[in-house]
């Protein structure tokens, strides 16, 4: 029983940085797409991420993904919305690349970020100067 | 004590301080064990990268990535071989191109997992991976910021002098973290050991606090809180006794507060008087319960104030008589007298001292009670009763050889004739007076200038003795006898003096009761042995006690005077003396009747057959012997 408290606690300190990481990641990924909203609703067909988000600040969870102005995907997903769609690993991307915005994931231990130009331009969004280096013409 | 204290402490220190060394020593270790395995890995690394490096050189001939696109087999053939050197430690091995926008896109993946496609952007730290391409020089990169890579090490590949891919090499943090798991049992056994050793140090401060307070209540008395003879032990044998002067406190009538109002009541005085004092004595001031009713306080010497316990005596003694105790619904008052020896340092031992300031308390006792009584500081102070010389004054006349002794005349009463002469030590002052001794012997009473006063009584003595040819007795107390000292002292000047010892008789005062009796029984025989004769002075009064004739080796017997001055017209003295001489004679014991002051006193001495006589009838002590 012990044991299991002790692990209960300790594992969210062992991820404590990487969450931080992805939740820093993530808020200047969703700000930056989305500044003009105050309030903006995500949904994640991921649990975990669903966490992660919980914490940015504002930021709110949704339920219904049709109600969602950005989505974290990270399966194949046939949903209705106009929403912004952001991919969290590269096999997604690739394979929603006509409706998908971005993504970010870590590959080779790195994390990484990439935004699709004519994506970006079907929701009439331009980055910020620091973030233009991550947009890429095609995959 | 004191030493053994710092070895301790500096063995403990020594522990801590060893134990400490080498928990750091073990981290060095790691750290060294890291830099060696890095190093050999390193190497290892540097070795892959240079055959993937020449692979790649024998392979592409200009430009990798028009190459590679173009060669789909020869990609896969590449990454193939790439995939081999994978490992446990070799986490990732890729070979990226830098594009025109300066961002770094896979040309080859060897990873099985997670694998990049052809042309894949990955974000990496172009600084570093930029400084590569530029400078052609290989480089070790510390993985610090990404959790899973220890280090990368980075290669560039020059075809005709230009850089056109990097081969990267990652490295998995298994490796270092598996040195430090191996080495986590030695830490964790070093953190155990602190732990112990803190431990052991939280249980020694606990352990001291808990013998500091033990020790405090063995040397406290409870009810006064005054120290108690436990600590006066410790103190006797520690004690800069130069520094102090003795009091010597005794609570007037004690005895009537108990018996009238109980013990609580005493009790309550006790501690009340103890409040008393401790408020009117200075901290560097020791106050001592020393039993019953008694206290003892060492006063600090000031260097302003000659007698600084008196004033501090006074000031006490005031203020405890114009107290009211308090008891349930009675007020009490008391008194107390109170002893000073205000020169410790002359005595032979503080615990003479101690005994002299009680003899001053017990002399405050006689004569009234609810007074301070010194001895003499020095000429100056206008305190002391019965005008005593101070110990500097004996001191001063000693050095000044005023110390001299009167001799009065003994007579053989059948013939009328001086037969020998008893030595009595004399102060002559400055002016030429002479002091009695009951006037300067008191006040170096178990000093060492009471040695120094014997010694030179003796030689004074011896002096006579050879000169005159004629038999002289000195007085002695059976203290003298016992104190090592002066008996040495004593033999000294007997083996000085063989030839004149028989003409010597040493008249010893019966005044108290002997205790160490089989010391001074062998002693007096050692000093028997020089042909001394015994006398036992002032016989009849006092604590006179027969068994004196059983247990020691005694010549002569001098009845005491207060039995021969009324011996004429005291039938009761008349009687006494007859007994004492009876059993004298049956004994061959010599007796000598003192204080034969008149003609009648001599004619009822000889009467009773008394041997010798003495006294200012016959002749007063003079300087000279005739």
């Amino acid at each position: 029983m012990k044991k299991t408290i002790l692990l209960l606690l300790l594992v969210p300190l062992l991820f404590a940085s990487d969450i931080k990481t992805e939740q820093k990641i993530y808020g200047l990924i969703i700000h930056t797409l989305l500044p003009q909203k105050t309030e903006i609703k995500v949904w994640s067909d991921s649990k975990s991420l669903q966490n992660v988000f919980r914490l940015i600040k504002g930021v709110k969870c949704v339920e219904n993904p049709e109600n969602a102005d950005f989505l974290l995907l990270s399966k194949k997903k046939n949903i209705k919305t106009k929403g912004i769609k952001f991919a969290t690993n590269i096999k997604l991307l690739e394979a929603e690349k006509e409706s998908i915005i971005g993504g970010f994931f870590w590959q080779k231990g790195r994390p990484n970020i990439l935004f699709l130009r004519k994506n970006l331009k079907k929701h009439n969004i331009t980055l910020p100067e620091s973030m233009q280096e991550y947009i890429e013409d095609e995959l | 004590m004191k030493s053994l204290k710092q070895l301790y402490s500096f063995i403990f220190f020594s522990i801590v301080l060893a134990i400490t060394y080498l928990f750091f020593s073990t981290a060095k270790i790691q750290q060294t064990l890291n830099e060696n395995v890095e190093n050999i890995f390193i190497k290892e690394a540097k070795s892959f990268a240079e055959n993937i490096n020449n692979n790649m050189k024998t392979t592409i001939k200009e430009d990798p990535y028009k190459e590679l696109k173009e060669h789909p087999a020869l990609q896969k053939k590449m990454e193939n071989a790439l995939s081999i050197i994978i490992n446990d430690t070799f986490k990732y091995i890729f070979v990226l191109y830098r594009d025109s926008n300066g961002n770094y896109r896979y040309l080859l993946d060897g990873s099985k997992e997670d694998k990049a496609r052809f042309n894949q952007r990955l974000s990496v730290d172009k600084k570093l991976w930029s400084s590569v391409y530029d400078t052609k020089v290989p480089l070790i990169i510390n993985q610090k910021e990404l959790d899973n890579l220890w280090i990368t090490y980075l290669k560039p590949v020059v075809l005709n002098d230009k850089t056109v891919a990097i081969i990267a090499i990652d490295f998995s943090t298994q490796l270092p973290q598996s040195i430090s798991n191996a080495i986590k049992p030695l830490n964790k056994i070093f953190i155990y050991i602190f732990i112990a050793i803190g431990l052991l140090i939280v249980i020694l401060i606990y352990q001291s606090i808990r013998s500091v307070k033990i020790k405090k209540e063995s040397i406290t008395d409870p009810l006064t809180q005054a120290y108690n003879r436990n600590y006066l032990r410790d103190l006797l044998n520690n004690i800069n006794i130069t520094k102090y002067q003795i009091m010597m406190l005794d609570i007037d009538h004690f005895k009537q507060v108990n018996d009238n109002y109980g013990h609580k009541a005493g009790d309550s005085i006790l501690a009340g008087t103890a409040k008393i004092i401790q408020n009117e004595i200075r901290d560097d001031d020791i106050l001592i319960r020393f039993g019953g009713e008694e206290f003892l306080i060492f006063i600090k010497k000031s260097p302003i104030v000659s007698n600084l316990a008196y004033t501090i005596g006074q000031r006490i003694r005031k203020k405890i008589e114009t107290s009211l105790f308090h008891y349930e619904d009675k007020e009490l008052q008391i008194t107390v007298s109170i002893g000073i020896s205000c020169q410790p340092e002359h005595f032979k031992s503080v615990s003479l001292a101690i005994k002299y300031a009680d003899e001053m308390l017990y002399r405050a006792k006689r004569e009234g009670r609810n007074q301070v009584i010194s001895n003499k500081v020095d000429d100056t102070t206008e305190f002391g009763k019965g005008e005593l010389k101070s110990i500097n004054d004996v001191k001063s006349a000693l050095e000044d050889n005023r110390i001299i002794c009167f001799f009065q005349a003994i007579y053989n009463i059948k013939s009328s004739t001086i037969i020998k002469y008893e030595a009595l030590v004399r102060m002559r002052e400055k002016d030429g007076s002479i002091t009695p001794p009951i006037k300067f012997l008191e006040s170096i009473m178990y000093t060492n200038i009471y040695n120094d006063l014997t010694k030179c009584v003796l030689e004074s003595v011896f002096l006579q003795i050879k000169e005159k040819k004629i038999q002289i007795s000195t007085n002695l107390n059976f203290s003298d006898i016992l104190d090592n000292k002066i008996f040495n002292l004593i033999i000294t000047e007997l083996d000085a003096h063989k030839e004149l010892s028989s003409w010597l008789i040493i008249e010893l005062l019966e005044y108290e009761l002997i205790e160490e009796i089989t010391i001074i029984q062998s002693r007096l025989l050692q000093i028997k042995e020089y042909g001394v004769k015994i006398a036992i002075d002032d016989f009849g009064s006092g604590y006179s006690n027969y068994s004196i004739f059983k247990l020691l080796p005694i010549d002569i017997l001098k009845i005491d005077g207060s039995l021969i001055k009324d011996i004429d017209t005291s039938k009761t003295s008349y009687k006494i003396t007859q007994s004492i001489t009876l059993l004298a004679k049956e004994l061959g014991i010599t007796t000598v009747a003192e204080f034969v002051h008149s003609k009648e006193v001599l004619e009822t001495v000889k009467a009773l057959h008394i041997d010798e006589a003495q006294g200012f009838y016959l002749a007063k002590p003079s300087a000279d012997i005739l």
